[in-house]
């Protein structure tokens, strides 16, 4: 046996169109994780390019990217990805405290704001493990959001919640697009997410199978 | 790095141990502190019997500087105006002349071999503690015939019977008993014992002490001559500088300091102590280094999944490595701190309990200097324990981390 080599995705591209909710839907294996991953400096291509507003991300340093990562994305996992020795306002405000244009007071209302939003600030000093899953995802969502990123990357954000916290946390990713413009780009294989998408990329054996714009999306 | 990451790095670091498992904790800086024991604790005993017999040579036997026959001479001849001379030299407190001859003391049905030295009261003063040790009866004066002054192992213990006696004595000679004194010549007197003192150091404890007049009447001629000249040097003068001074004047016996006679005498032991030493520094830091290398490597394995989400938001490697950098540090601080405070109570038991011998006594003997440098050496050893996995870790591609 040899090594095999297997391409993720072979010739996708698609463009991301600002204050867009983005579904990219297929089923296990098809690519999704590997394309936001991409999308969100996380992994690099082998070749092809990754162009933000004019930008070949590709040609970033390793500090540049991670630069790029603070100021521009933010990232939601599906298991949280909280530090768990930190409490639900030291991980909000993580990402802020890093960035050199935000000063204490600033770091503080921000988080504040944020917290206040997905209705968890009464709980900001309590640590991720007193919270449930759906609070911890919307923590998560917090943190993602605390330094008003150019886009926000969701990877299959509701694959460890049951349907009425997935429908929260959709409900909240619904509300930060339309209340404030953000754009979002999320995985998922669950059908009846894609009601919430402006537009659905679907993927299968890392290829563009469909790129449509969603009618029930909203 | 700058001043915002630093902190983020310090703050993810404080609360992992603040969070984190407090047994792991505490079990580190435990182990820390205990190495830093152990590190400091053989040397500081070792230093502790090197100056106690240092200090009791330098007492009892050559003060700071001692001058001796030069070679191919038996004493230190006119020794009057040899003391004259090096007492108005400059940096020297005082000094004065010993002169010794073998004896045999007799008390009651007791006979027993000694040296007897003799000294100039209060000369030996400026040079000698020994005014300070009497446990019975008083010191000799300068115009003193006649009498002496005895060691507590010489006078012997009256209750304990002859078998059963550590070192042979007098059998329980008290202040104001004669005891007979035979020496080599053949003259024989009998003298009134006027105190008796204990210094711990057994050579001055196992010899009487008469004055210079008595020895001079023992000799049966002006007692011209002597074993050695003892030195002491005033504060601020190095020995050195007094025994070039002796050299310069034209003092021309043989002059040496303490120094040049501890490495002669205390050389091999001193080197042995030192290998030893050295040694258990070695162990002492390779432990600390292994065990924190260990439980950072731990962590860092355990969270490799954490540091690549950590990554994945925007934080710098840099922040990642500094983070388990400043848990060790902290872990480093603790176990110096507590290690500082077993190694001072240690000290502070051993000085109220001190390990006595035959021989010499010894407590710990710490300087600041010893416990700043073990200090720094255990938290150079960390710091590269800690960061060695921590910059292995953090150099991570992202999406390996996340995918373990």
């Amino acid at each position: 046996m040899g090594d095999v080599e297997v391409k993720a995705l072979d010739g996708v591209t698609i463009d991301i169109i600002k204050g867009e909710f983005l579904g990219i839907m297929g089923a296990s294996g098809s690519g999704k994780t590997t394309l936001l991953h991409l999308l969100g400096l996380l992994d690099d291509p082998t070749t092809g390019r990754i162009v933000i507003e004019g930008t070949d991300l590709c040609n970033l340093t390793d500090y540049e990217k991670t630069m790029f990562r603070l100021y521009k994305f933010g990232y939601v996992f599906q298991d949280y990805a909280l530090v768990p020795d930190l409490t639900v306002m030291e991980n909000v405000s993580l990402p802020a405290m890093l960035r050199k244009d935000r000063d204490d007071q600033k770091i503080l209302d921000d988080s504040h704001d944020i917290l206040k939003k997905i209705g968890l600030f009464d709980r900001r000093d309590h640590l991720p493990r007193e919270l449930s899953g759906g609070q911890q995802q919307r923590v998560s969502i917090a943190r993602a959001m605390v330094n008003k990123p150019d886009i926000l990357f969701a990877d299959e954000p509701c694959a460890n919640l049951d349907s009425e916290n997935s429908r929260m946390v959709l409900d909240l990713f619904r509300e930060i697009n339309e209340e404030m413009k953000q754009t979002i780009v999320m995985v998922s294989h669950e059908p009846w997410h894609q009601e919430y998408f402006h537009r659905i990329v679907k993927l299968g054996d890392g290829k563009v199978i469909s790129d449509e714009i969603n009618g029930h999306g909203k | 790095m700058g001043k915002k990451e630093l902190k983020v790095a310090f703050l993810l670091a404080l609360r992992s141990l603040q969070r984190g498992s407090r047994s792991s904790v505490i079990l580190t800086v435990l182990i820390i502190g205990m190495c830093f024991t152990n590190m400091i604790f053989l040397p500081a005993l070792f230093n502790g019997i090197a100056q106690s017999v240092s200090q009791q040579v330098i007492d009892y036997e050559i003060g700071n500087v001692l001058v001796s026959p030069k070679s191919g001479d038996r004493y230190v001849n006119d020794v009057d105006a040899t003391l004259s001379l090096i007492n108005g030299m400059p940096g020297v407190e005082r000094a004065t002349s010993h002169f010794s001859r073998g004896a045999t003391l007799k008390y009651r049905q007791r006979v027993l071999g000694a040296t007897v030295r003799s000294i100039s009261p209060n000369d030996e003063k400026s040079i000698s503690p020994l005014y300070t040790k009497m446990i019975a009866g008083s010191y000799l004066g300068d115009s003193d015939v006649g009498e002496v002054i005895i060691g507590k192992p010489v006078a012997g213990d009256p209750t304990i019977r002859r078998e059963d006696e550590f070192q042979p004595s007098l059998g329980g000679v008290r202040v104001g008993d004669s005891i007979t004194i035979e020496y080599g010549n053949g003259y024989t007197k009998e003298y009134r014992v006027k105190g008796i003192y204990y210094t711990g150091w057994p050579t001055a404890d196992s010899a009487v002490y008469v004055t210079r007049t008595d020895m001079a009447l023992a000799e049966g001629k002006p007692l011209t001559y002597a074993d050695s000249i003892m030195v002491k040097t005033k504060p601020g003068y190095s020995d050195k500088f007094v025994k070039n001074e002796l050299l310069e004047y034209g003092v021309s016996q043989k002059v040496q300091t303490t120094r040049d006679l501890l490495d002669k005498s205390m050389g091999r032991i001193m080197q042995s102590f030192a290998i030893m030493n050295m040694v258990s520094m070695i162990v002492s830091i390779v432990i600390t280094t292994v065990v924190l290398f260990i439980i950072i490597t731990i962590k860092t394995l355990s969270s490799r999944r954490q540091i690549g989400i950590l990554k994945a938001i925007g934080v710098d490697k840099e922040v990642i490595m500094h983070n388990y950098g400043f848990q060790v540090i902290i872990l480093s601080i603790l176990g110096i701190i507590l290690g500082l405070a077993l190694t001072m109570l240690l000290a502070a038991y051993m000085q109220a309990n001190p390990i006595v011998t035959p021989d010499w006594s010894a407590s710990l003997y710490l300087t600041p200097m010893d416990l700043v440098t073990n200090s720094l050496i255990l938290f150079a050893a960390s710091v590269v324990a800690g960061y060695v996995p921590a910059y292995q870790v953090s150099r991570e591609d992202i999406q390996s981390s996340m995918r373990s």
